[in-house]
């Protein structure tokens, strides 16, 4: 007894394909998957379980197989593909899984033999002890063995994203869906047709239940409404797009294999993650068979009845020509007339159900063929070594009887494909007669066709089609069918056959994928899980990757039973988006490596990569963190170089990333004085602020220097990273809060590249630059600025500086940037102008202790912490944050306050992030809690002070000047002993700042 | 005008435009100021496109206007059409000339590549002819143009390289 061809199928190619399964040759067709082409082989052990090492066979014919799942070895060591649907190429080399070493002789099924001691709660009951076992020995171990496949050795990017936005998605190219799509075309909709196959048809190619459609085969109908479909002007069909996700708004995921049946070509993307938004969803995603837990129901032989036709009809294979069929209900008759019109005799059919619901009609055929037949019946087991050998029959009264043959087709009822209905949150119902639940009360605009809904009976289905889509304005189309077998659904509720005990390790599952038996359920309901929710966790039935599609009813039966409750009162566990797995690589599309973050640069950015500069990221912008003079210069030795060289002469920074926001109107004045803590009232034109902006607790958000063209007019900068939000805090407090200002804001971050030269050289060096300007002391004091023409454009500069030393800022159009950028160089060249980075930048504010918001601040610092008192204009009517000021928490002495602190020996060096504490030693261990005073926000090796400097927030910082504290090191428990200083180490007079 | 790709019925040039983005209410006042400048009336329906041989005037938002010049201006005429503008009190016009990047998106093919960048429903039922919209296109801020036989996208001159790169990758991959 062995597989044969169906040479009436004409859903496969004749083209031979070889292939290679765990290194032997095979031969298949094109059009085969990998399951069809190996059962054609003869080859029935294709796996080994994942809890028990078991052996497994292929149990079903699409996407919800929990068995044949393999690794594709010329595909980059794809993991975890299901047999079941990926299709064979030339070439293709496949491995079984989760077996050492062979498939064959697999040492791991030794579990199989200690299975007695893995219960339900295994995991949860044991390793316990000893103390330190579980890090050390019990989690590498689980580790090592956990999982099936072997994950690929290298990231590969595969899929790209692709957007739709649709009237209509028709999820299934079944009979249910093609009617609905026939019904569409050339009206207003836009549609979208889904197949998850190579090809339409669904249930129609899968069976012979349907004969013919509007008095044509069958096939030829599908032709020509596959015809009609892509000559209609507004439906598009995509194949080979399996729906994983229905999420909320009507949003659906579907992944598209683009190389199904095809060698993947590298270069180009194999996968397109479809994202769809759309009006209207119609589900037409039909059913799935179930199937029944009995003794052995996991030996490699037994198959879903249904897949076992499908595998005849859509793959032209017989997997077996004398199986035993064994069934609760009436979808089997259609796989026994089959394979007796195929010259096959079945060895047995086995039916539960008494012979008023199989009819006459049926058990007449059967006597006609003289198939051995048994009603009232049920296999109690089966047995084997590897694979099926004997089935174990129970007639009436217990009578057991064995019949031999190597497959078992076993069918247990069908369930509606529910998935993606409930996904989008769809509220299910429970069905006596069919026994199963069925889509209820949709939550979004959602319609169910089919059997998906219910509805089995395929000659109603045009009815309910015309009728639920009677809202849209949809055609009237001509459907009849004719049928091979009469649609009467009936089915006799069997969840598990009582089985003899044979041995310990004769088993009956109800999760094949995680290895759950029934045993399991009826211990954890013994064990007080008797929720339905508490119950999958703790045995992680149907939490497999095939998320029980073929089982889970049937636990929802059997627990049921124990509780003697009813289903629909048991419940159901949530089936939760993807559907079936997809690689972490098909949802991240393109958006990996290059493209993971959008990159922003200046207009100077090629210059500094000519000019060594190394980046680091700010934002997405990519800024110099310093330029490295020689190959072989540490950033350290750089950043002291860049530094001492700026304090010297001067030094450059490129500044272009700098948030800019430009304000005018004629109540621009009133607007800046609410939305910074600074009074801008008696400011000067022409003249600029270094300005703080808070949030409404109080809290510093913000900070930059403003620059004022007059009361109406206004420019401000903010730090790089907060432009964008800076930008919206301040339309909507002028949209929500402030409506009746008339005030107009626009970014012009972009419009103008910026510039930070400063040193006592820069004078002389922006003098060459710009003849025309008087940068005299006298002329152009600091904190202000001109406007000046400057080629076809025009620049501002600004007398400001983030160093403490004597500054400029200038700012330009970028398409004059790097012109002027360079001309600044070629006049710098005299003084020995640097170029400096962002990490130089910081050292030099430190000196002169200006803060960096985001580093001295942390959301929870308000300038009065600062000591920035002088910043907050007091007289003014209100600003945002002013009364939480004035909180009495926001006033308290002992908050954090920013002090600077210094080695008291010079040598050492204090890490940023220690914290700053009394005691010169921490205790070892620590039993009793040291007490905190706070942390070093910035700490530089200051080169022109040649030891180490740091700023820090301290409790009560104000009233520790001079003290003697202790600041934790990441060597050893001693601490390092510091002096806390003012936060101001250069220069505190001002003098180089307005010299 | 730098034709970047032109490929599997998608063409896509880089153009050089002048741009100014201008703030106000939209009333007699505004459109007479502006009238009396560019002898054009701003678009006075929300997203509206209005194209003609010099410029492209789009209303962007309730309150937000963008000119862009199609044919190079002399610079310091644009420069001085701001101040112009913005020496009255409720006008504020920004210069954008050289802070943006501007591409021309067109061929059969063109609404199917966008959309791999982009989630915003480009169908004309949604999207029509000369109207424009801001929206995220390969994960960033962009405007979006539909001149009926093309669309011209900006987005910020910080993003030039980046963006090129992502439309050669969508249509190479």
């Amino acid at each position: 007894m062995s597989a044969a061809d169906n040479k009436k199928s004409h859903y496969i190619n004749d083209k031979e394909i070889s292939f290679k399964f765990d290194g032997k040759k095979y031969l298949g067709y094109k059009g085969d998957t990998i399951a069809s082409a190996l059962l054609r082989n003869n080859v029935r052990l294709v796996a080994r379980s994942f809890k028990y090492h078991r052996p497994r066979g292929l149990y079903t014919c699409g996407i919800e197989e929990p068995n044949g799942i393999v690794q594709i070895l010329n595909e980059h060591n794809e993991p975890n593909t299901r047999a079941t649907v990926k299709q064979i190429y030339e070439g293709i080399r496949v491995n079984s899984q989760n077996r050492w070493p062979s498939l064959n002789l697999d040492v791991g099924s030794i579990n199989n033999l200690l299975s007695p001691m893995f219960s339900a709660g295994f995991y949860y009951k044991t390793f316990m002890g000893p103390k330190g076992f579980w890090k050390k020995v019990y989690e590498p171990i689980i580790r090592r063995t956990a999982g099936l496949g072997k994950p690929p050795k290298e990231f590969r990017s595969k899929s790209v994203h692709q957007n739709h936005n649709v009237d209509i998605v028709i999820v299934g190219g079944g009979l249910s869906g093609l009617i609905a799509a026939r019904k569409l075309i050339d009206t207003e909709y836009d549609v979208l047709l889904l197949e998850q196959d190579s090809f339409l048809g669904g249930i129609l190619k899968n069976s012979n239940k349907i004969k013919k459609i509007n008095n044509s085969e069958v096939n030829k109908w599908i032709k020509e409404t596959e015809k009609l479909l892509k000559a209609s002007k507004n439906i598009k069909i995509l194949k080979n797009s399996l729906v994983t996700s229905y999420n909320f708004t009507n949003h659906l995921i579907a992944l598209e294999d683009k190389c199904a049946g095809k060698e993947i070509d590298k270069e180009k993307s194999e996968l397109t993650l479809h994202k769809i938004r759309t009006t209207q969803t119609i589900l037409a995603n039909g059913h799935i068979e179930r199937f029944i837990s009995f003794r052995n129901n996991d030996l490699p032989g037994v198959m879903l009845a249904s897949s076992f036709e499908k595998y005849i009809h859509r793959f032209g294979v017989v997997p077996e020509t004398n199986p035993v069929i064994f069934t609760n209900n009436s979808t089997t008759a259609t796989l026994l007339k089959s394979l007796i019109e195929l010259g096959h005799k079945p060895a047995a059919y086995v039916d539960a159900r008494d012979k008023n619901k199989i009819g006459a009609k049926f058990l007449n055929y059967l006597k006609k063929n003289d198939i051995p037949f048994y009603i009232n019946s049920e296999v109690e087991g089966c047995d084997g070594n590897k694979k099926i050998n004997t089935i174990s029959i129970r007639k009436n009264k217990n009578k057991i009887i064995k019949v031999k043959s190597s497959m078992l087709c076993v069918s247990g009822g069908i369930n509606p494909d529910i998935h993606l209905f409930t996904q989008s949150k769809g509220l299910v119902k429970w069905d006596d007669k069919l026994l199963t639940f069925k889509p209820d009360v949709p939550f979004q605009n959602t319609i169910t066709l089919g059997s998906v809904s219910g509805n089995y009976n395929y000659e109603k289905t045009i009815d309910e089609i015309d009728n639920k889509l009677s809202f849209l304005k949809a055609k009237k189309i001509r459907f009849n069918v004719e049928l091979n077998d009469t649609n009467n659904f009936n089915i006799k509720e069997l969840w598990e056959t009582k089985h003899e005990k044979k041995s310990n390790w004769s088993k009956s599952f109800i999760d094949l994928h995680n290895d759950v038996t029934t045993k399991d359920l009826k211990q954890a309901v013994k064990e007080g899980f008797d929720r339905i929710e508490h119950l999958k966790r703790f045995t992680t039935n149907s939490m497999g990757t095939d998320q029980g599609k073929i089982s889970s009813i049937n636990s929802l039966g059997i627990v049921s039973k124990i509780l003697k409750k009813k289903i629909s009162e048991v419940g159901t566990t949530t089936y939760r988006p993807p559907y079936a797995p997809l690689s972490f690589s098909a949802i991240a599309g393109r958006n990996t490596y290059e493209f993971y973050d959008p990159q922003r640069k200046t207009p100077i950015h090629y210059w500094h990569i000519d000019n060594k500069a190394v980046f680091e990221d700010v934002g997405q912008w990519k800024r110099p963190w310093y330029f490295k003079k020689f190959e072989m210069e540490t950033m350290h030795l750089a950043v002291q170089r860049e530094s001492a060289q700026t304090r010297k002469t001067a030094g450059i920074l490129d500044g272009s990333t700098l948030g800019k926001i430009e304000i005018k109107g004629k109540d621009a004045l009133e607007f800046m004085n609410l939305m910074y803590t600074n009074a801008f009232t008696k400011m000067k034109p022409m003249t600029s602020r270094y300005a703080l902006m808070l949030g409404e607790d109080g809290m510093i958000k913000d900070d930059g220097i403003v620059c004022k063209f007059n009361d109406k007019h206004f420019i401000a900068t903010t730090t790089s990273g907060g432009a964008p939000k800076v930008l919206a805090d301040m339309e909507e407090y002028l949209q929500t809060e402030w409506p009746h200002l008339q005030v107009y804001v626009n970014s012009i971050t972009e419009q103008f590249s910026t510039f930070n030269i400063s040193g006592p050289k820069s004078r002389e060096i922006v003098s060459k630059v710009f003849t025309d300007v008087d940068f005299s002391n006298e002329n152009f004091p600091f904190m202000t600025f001109k406007v000046f023409d400057y080629k076809e454009t025009k620049v501002r500069i600004m007398r400001a500086s983030f160093t403490g030393e004597l500054g400029y800022e200038i700012y330009i159009t970028p398409n004059h940037a790097l012109d002027l950028w360079k001309k600044i160089f070629h006049y710098g060249k005299a003084y020995d102008l640097v170029p400096y980075g962002t990490e130089t930048m910081h050292l030099l504010r430190a000196e002169k202790g200006y803060v960096v918001i985001g580093q001295e601040t942390d959301g929870t610092v308000t300038p009065i912490d600062l000591n920035f008192n002088w910043m907050i204009g007091k007289n003014k009517k209100d600003f945002i944050g002013k009364r939480s000021l004035t909180r009495r928490d926001t006033s308290r002495e002992d908050r954090k306050q920013l002090v600077g602190i210094v080695p008291l020996d010079k040598s050492e060096f204090i890490e940023e992030g220690q914290h700053v504490v009394e005691c010169e030693r921490l205790p070892k261990p620590i039993k009793t809690p040291v007490e905190y005073l706070g942390h070093v926000s910035s700490s530089y090796h200051s080169p022109n002070l040649n030891h180490c400097i740091a700023m820090a927030m301290l409790k009560g910082g104000n009233k520790l000047m001079g003290r003697k504290l202790f600041v934790s090191s990441t060597y050893g428990n001693k601490n390092i002993p510091v002096e806390v200083v003012s936060p101001v180490f250069i220069d505190p007079e001002n003098k180089r700042l307005i010299s | 005008m730098t034709q970047l790709l032109s490929s599997q019925g998608v063409d896509i040039t880089q153009r050089n435009f002048q741009q100014i983005i201008i703030r106000g209410d939209g009333k007699d006042q505004f459109n007479q100021m502006i009238n009396r400048e560019i002898s054009a009336l701003p678009p006075s329906k929300n997203l509206e496109v209005i194209i003609n041989d010099k410029f492209m005037f789009a209303k962007n938002s309730f309150d937000q206007w963008s000119l862009i010049y199609l044919v190079e201006q002399s610079y310091k005429e644009v420069l001085n059409f701001i101040s112009e503008v913005n020496s009255k009190d409720d006008i504020l016009a920004s210069d954008y000339s050289y802070g943006q990047v501007y591409f021309e998106i067109s061929g059969k093919n063109r609404n199917e590549f966008l959309n791999k960048l982009t989630h915003f429903d480009l169908r004309l039922k949604k999207f029509p002819a000369f109207s424009m919209a801001q929206t995220l296109i390969a994960k960033i801020d962009c405007s979006i143009y539909n001149l009926k036989d093309k669309y011209i996208v900006t987005c910020n001159r910080s993003f030039e390289d980046y963006f090129k790169e992502r439309l050669k990758d969508t249509l190479n991959i």
